[in-house]
C-alpha cells in the first residue's frame, strides 16, 4: 500500500510530459488482474529473484560469519575488516553494478549473474560481519572462563559454547542482510541479472504503472516472506537454554 | 598435592602481581587463599590451571609441573567452580554437568549414573533438572550444579574462585555446610579463593593470608586467630578474633578438655546438643536465655552443664596452648 501511495505522491515531481502518463494511478482492480493473468510470469522472475539472493547469501554467510570469528579473536584486525565492510555498504548499488561491468568483462562476465552475485556478497558484509563479531565478542566472558577452565580447546569452546549462544545475533545478521538484498537484488536486472527487477523496470519503459506497482509489491511480498522463513528457521538453530 | 614453589608473576614487565609464593596444599585439605581485594589470591588460584601465565618459579601438582603439562588435559583433571557458575546458557542441566565426561568420552550409561550420583549429592533431583536450562534455575540451585560440574570426572584438586561470593547470606551458608559435607565424604584437594574471614575459619583446614602478592600467614584457622602473626594479620583476622575462633570448637571440645559442671535445677537453663559450636553457646549466655547450659549428646543423656566462667577458662587455655 505505502509503495501504491510512494508513486501517487512522487509521480507529481516527474516532468509534464511523463507526469500525464504517470498521474493517473491504475485502480486496485487492475493490479489484481494483472496478477491473476500473469501470475506463472511473476512467479518466474520471482523464482529468479531467489535464485539469484539465495546463492548471494549463501556464499555471503560462508565468508562473513568466519571473518567474524577472526574479528572476535582479533581486534586489531576487526576495525580493519569492519571499516572495509562498510565503505562496500556505502557505495552505491547501481555505481556498484556499474564497476563490476569492465573489471568481469576480462572474464567475459561483464553483465549477468556472476556481477550480480558479487555484488550482493559484497553488500551483505556489513550486517553478517558485524553481528557475528558482536555476538561472540559479547559471550558472558564468565562462560568464556569457566569453558577454559574446563579443559575445552578453542575450537571446542567456539562449537559447544560461543556460536551456540551467539545465534540469535548471527541470524539477526543474517536475517537483515537478506532483506537488504532483496531490495539491491531488484536493480541487478539492469546488469541483465533478471529477477523481479526486470517487472519493475519493463514497467518503467512502457510507462505501465500497474507493471510498476506488480513488481514492487511482489518485491515486498518476497522480502517479507523471506523474513519469516529466515525467523522460523533462527528459532530451530537457536538452543533452547538461549532463547528468552 | 598442590607444591607453590617460588612463585612469581610479573605484569608488563614492572607490576609485581604475586612474589615468591612458598606453599603446598596437602593432599585432601581445604586451604583458603584470603586477602584483599588486589591481593593476587585469584591470579595465583588461576596460575594453578595455567589460565594466567607464570613468569618464574613453578607449581607442582602432585608432582607434576603445570608449565610443562598440556594445558587442556591438566584442566579436565581438576574440577573449577567460579563465583558466577559460568554455566552454558545453551546447554541443558545434564549436558551442562557431564560435559568433561563427554570430552573424555565416557559412556551413555556410565554418564548417567555419574549425573545422578552428583546431583544427589548436591542435594538436587537428577530427574527434575536433567532436562532444564541453568536461567530457569536459581542463584543457589546453579552453583549447586557449578560444583557438581566440576566435580564430575572425579578429579583429585579442585580450584573454587568465591564459589558462594554471589549468593545470598541464608543460601551462603547453606552451600558452606552442604560443601564441607561433600568434602569429609570426598576428600578432594582444594584451593578455595574466599574475601570473607567467617567463611574462611568456618571452612578451611588452613588460611593462606596474601597481601600485595606476599604470604603474610598460612596456617590452620586456630593458630591464625589465636597468634596472628603481624598486625596486618591480625587487623585483617578482625579485633573480634577470639569471638571468632570460639566457631572452630564445639561444645564438645570444652566437654572433653574441662571438667564440666554439675547440673543444678535451676529455672534459668536451657538444654545444648554437644555438637554445636561455642559460638552458639556463649550467645545463648549472653542473650539472657540462660545462665546454665545443659550439655547432651546425640542421644539426649546430659553430660553436665556449661557456663560463662567455664568457657572463659577454655578459651585462655586454647589461646595458650596454640602459642
Amino acid at each position: 500500500m505505502l509503495v501504491y501511495l510512494g508513486i501517487t505522491i512522487g509521480s507529481k515531481s516527474l516532468t509534464r510530459a511523463f507526469a500525464d502518463k504517470f498521474r493517473r494511478c491504475p485502480p486496485i482492480s487492475d493490479l489484481i488482474d494483472y496478477f491473476t493473468t500473469n501470475f506463472t510470469f511473476i512467479l518466474g522472475y520471482t523464482w529468479d529473484h531467489i535464485k539469484l539472493v539465495g546463492s548471494a547469501i549463501i556464499i555471503a554467510i560462508l565468508i562473513g560469519v568466519p571473518l567474524g570469528i577472526y574479528c572476535s579473536v582479533n581486534r586489531y584486525a576487526a576495525s580493519t575488516i569492519l571499516q572495509i565492510a562498510s565503505i562496500m555498504m556505502t557505495i552505491p548499488s547501481l555505481a556498484l553494478f556499474g564497476i563490476m561491468i569492465p573489471v568481469l568483462s576480462l572474464i567475459n562476465e561483464g553483465i549477468g549473474t556472476l556481477p550480480a552475485v558479487i555484488a550482493l556478497v559484497l553488500y551483505s558484509q556489513l550486517p553478517i560481519i558485524r553481528n557475528t563479531y558482536t555476538a561472540i565478542s559479547n559471550v558472558d566472558p564468565d562462560i568464556r572462563d569457566a569453558a577454559n577452565g574446563i579443559g575445552l580447546t578453542t575450537f571446542q569452546r567456539l562449537f559447544k559454547v560461543e556460536l551456540p549462544n551467539a545465534m540469535p545475533l548471527i541470524m539477526a545478521g543474517i536475517r537483515t542482510a537478506t532483506v537488504l538484498n532483496i531490495g539491491v537484488g531488484a536493480i541487478a536486472t539492469l546488469i541483465g541479472a533478471g529477477g523481479l527487477g526486470g517487472i519493475i523496470y519493463q514497467g518503467i519503459l512502457r510507462t505501465n504503472n500497474t507493471m510498476i506497482l506488480a513488481g514492487a509489491i511482489s518485491v515486498a511480498i518476497l522480502a517479507l516472506i523471506a523474513d519469516l522463513f529466515l525467523r522460523l528457521i533462527e528459532n530451530l538453530f537457536t538452543p533452547k537454554g538461549v532463547k528468552k | 598435592m598442590i607444591h607453590f614453589n617460588d612463585v612469581t608473576k610479573v605484569y608488563n614487565g614492572n607490576v609485581k602481581a604475586i612474589e615468591n609464593m612458598n606453599f603446598t596444599v596437602e593432599d585432601g585439605e581445604l586451604v583458603i587463599m584470603l586477602g584483599p581485594s588486589g591481593c593476587g589470591k585469584t591470579t595465583l588460584l588461576r596460575m594453578v590451571n595455567q589460565l594466567e601465565s607464570i613468569t618464574d618459579g613453578d607449581i607442582m601438582l602432585n608432582g607434576k609441573s603445570v608449565r610443562h603439562s598440556n594445558k587442556i588435559e591438566m584442566r579436565r583433571n581438576i574440577g573449577y567452580v567460579i563465583q558466577s557458575n559460568g554455566l552454558f546458557p545453551n546447554m541443558n542441566i545434564e549436558d551442562n554437568a557431564m560435559i568433561v565426561p563427554n570430552l573424555l568420552g565416557w559412556d551413555r550409561k556410565k554418564m548417567r549414573d555419574r549425573f545422578n550420583m552428583l546431583m544427589e549429592l548436591v542435594g538436587l533431583n537428577p530427574d527434575e533438572y536433567r532436562k532444564r536450562y541453568p536461567h530457569e534455575l536459581s542463584g543457589g540451585q546453579q552453583q549447586r550444579v557449578g560444583v557438581a560440574r566440576a566435580l564430575a570426572a572425579d578429579p583429585p584438586v579442585m580450584l573454587m574462585d568465591e564459589p558462594f561470593g554471589a549468593l545470598d547470606p541464608i543460601i551462603r551458608t547453606h552451600l558452606q555446610e552442604e560443601f564441607l559435607q561433600i568434602q569429609k565424604e570426598l576428600k578432594k584437594t582444594i584451593l578455595f579463593v574466599s574475601h570473607d574471614i567467617d567463611e574462611a575459619v568456618k571452612m578451611a583446614d588452613k588460611i593462606a593470608l596474601l597481601k600485595g602478592g606476599k604470604m603474610m600467614q598460612y596456617a590452620e584457622p586456630a593458630r591464625m586467630l589465636n597468634k596472628p602473626s603481624n598486625s596486618f594479620v591480625a587487623e585483617f583476622v578482625g579485633q573480634d578474633r577470639v569471638l571468632k575462633s570460639m566457631s572452630l570448637y564445639t561444645v564438645k571440645d570444652l566437654a572433653d578438655a574441662l571438667t564440666l559442671k554439675p547440673v543444678l535445677e535451676s529455672p534459668d537453663s536451657q538444654n545444648i546438643n554437644e555438637n554445636l559450636s561455642l559460638r552458639v553457646a556463649i550467645s545463648k549466655i549472653l542473650n539472657q536465655e540462660a545462665d546454665q547450659l545443659i550439655v547432651e549428646n546425640d542421644n539426649g543423656t546430659r553430660k553436665g552443664s556449661i557456663t560463662l566462667d567455664l568457657i572463659e577458662q577454655f578459651l585462655h587455655r586454647e589461646i595458650k596452648e596454640s602459642v
